[in-house]
């Protein structure tokens, strides 16, 4: 191991930047994402061919696309590193807490930019009608945070698993359930016109805090041998 | 001796819940299956937190031993859980008319049994023991995370059907006397019988690997 590691912000950033470069490289991720999340779409608007959905259904539906883009993709950060072998150089070169928060920020960003994309192909397909701006992205915001934490964590431990994607998808479920119900339920009251109130929104920034212990604290046991 | 202790205390427990429980107000007879409901429910969550605790000693001090408590304790807790869900179920719908309605503790005990899914699917995924055992601890203890919200916030948010727990927020009782002393008791059945096969599953496990080790010396001692 080098002697000096290099200050945790800027081995954050690096291990960031490397991620972002990887994925303007290869654009696997993101266009497979995006895909996923146009064919989803748009097959529930062609089953139903015109039909509006109450909120809670429309609510449920946004969720469940943004769950398992997020499961189709997420897991990459990790697995790709360990099938490749790279892992062990970033092992030598970095400390756990810049890698865990550098891909986790990495993966919150890649769902933020996926999220922006299904939010206006939900509006078209589905004709939902969306007034309270704010608190539908602020929803969303607290929603892929968590996503994106539990999502990088999981990804840590099917990294060394048989069987990576399947398994990706039944460990992180579990973990976000508790936040699912509450995202769903603050989104089905934005969409029904509403505004939810404050604790919703304390209970799902409650739950990213959580999360982001947590990631941070189990991480050095899975990342130092 | 303590065998035949827990088989006649079990009996004890049977043939009171069977003769000495008077039928309960609007549910009759029904309030038996209670008393086989809520000791395997106790015991599902007790489980889940003494695998979580011995995922917390395994990280300490890498004893691969707390890793065969943890994951002995995991398999028993989604047995019990199992039994917990389906006795829930059977009666919700003999009660309440249909047998599952997302009421605040049946979604808890679905989140406790995919818990314990995932966990174990995980376990037999890995075949290394000391990573197998690192991993399953690490996740064991992400997903206790849920726990307080799951037991505390959420039967909170939501209307719920399930009547208050025996020992309420005012602090009262509100149960039969020779209910509650029966109920209690089968409590203790369920807990010690958990406990029992705890402990057997793990000296099982030593037993074998014991063997196995010797098997190997005396094949290397041939070599």
């Amino acid at each position: 191991m080098p002697a000096i590691k290099s200050p945790w912000r800027k081995a954050l950033w690096a291990v960031l930047y490397k991620e972002g470069l990887c994925e303007l490289r290869t654009r696997y991720a993101l266009s497979a994402l995006a895909m996923f999340a146009l064919i989803t779409l748009s097959s529930v608007s062609m089953a139903i061919a015109g039909t509006s959905l109450t909120p809670e259904l429309a609510a449920v539906l946004l969720w469940i696309i943004l769950f398992f883009c997020a499961m189709a993709g997420l897991s990459r950060v990790f697995v790709q590193e360990q099938e490749t072998g790279t892992i062990f150089t970033l092992r030598l070169y970095m400390g756990a807490q810049a890698v865990i928060f550098g891909k986790l920020l990495f993966n919150i960003v890649m769902l933020l930019a996926l999220t922006a994309l299904i939010i206006p192909l939900f509006i078209i397909f589905l004709n939902v009608d969306i007034r309270l701006g704010f608190s539908l992205s602020l929803i969303l915001f607290l929603g892929d945070v968590g996503i994106g934490a539990a999502a990088t964590v999981t990804a840590a431990m099917v990294a060394k698993t048989q069987g990576k994607s399947a398994l990706f998808t039944v460990l992180t479920f579990p973990i976000l359930l508790p936040q699912f119900l509450a995202v769903i339920s603050a989104t089905a009251k934005v969409l029904s016109h509403t505004v939810p109130g404050l604790t919703e929104l304390f209970f799902m920034a409650g739950y990213d805090l959580v999360l982001f212990i947590a990631a941070s604290i189990l991480f050095d046991y899975l990342w130092y041998d | 001796m303590l065998n035949g202790v827990l088989a006649l205390w079990s009996a004890a427990v049977l043939y009171a819940v069977f003769y000495i429980v008077p039928p309960a107000q609007g549910l009759g007879y029904l309030v038996r299956i209670a008393f086989f409901h809520i000791p395997v429910a106790w015991v599902s969550v007790i489980a889940f937190l003494i695998s979580a605790g011995c995922a917390v000693q395994y990280l300490r001090t890498r004893n691969i031993l707390y890793d065969w408590w943890g994951s002995a304790s995991a398999l028993l807790g989604l047995l019990f859980c199992l039994s917990a869900t389906v006795s829930g179920a059977v009666f919700a719908k003999l009660t309440w008319g249909a047998y599952w309605n997302w009421d605040p503790r049946q979604t808890t005990v679905f989140i406790l049994l995919l818990i314990y899914g995932a966990y174990l699917a995980l376990r037999s995924s890995i075949e290394e023991q000391e990573q197998r055992a690192k991993i399953a601890a690490v996740y064991a203890l992400l997903s206790s995370l849920t726990v307080p919200f799951l037991i505390f916030i959420i039967p909170r948010f939501y209307f719920s059907l399930h009547p208050e727990p025996v020992l309420n927020s005012a602090g009262k009782i509100a149960m039969d006397n020779s209910m509650l002393y029966v109920l209690l008791a089968a409590l203790a059945a369920c807990t010690a019988l958990f406990a029992k096969v705890l402990t057997w599953m793990v000296s099982c496990k030593k037993k074998r690997q014991d063997q196995t080790a010797a098997e190997y010396e005396k094949e290397l001692r041939q070599l």
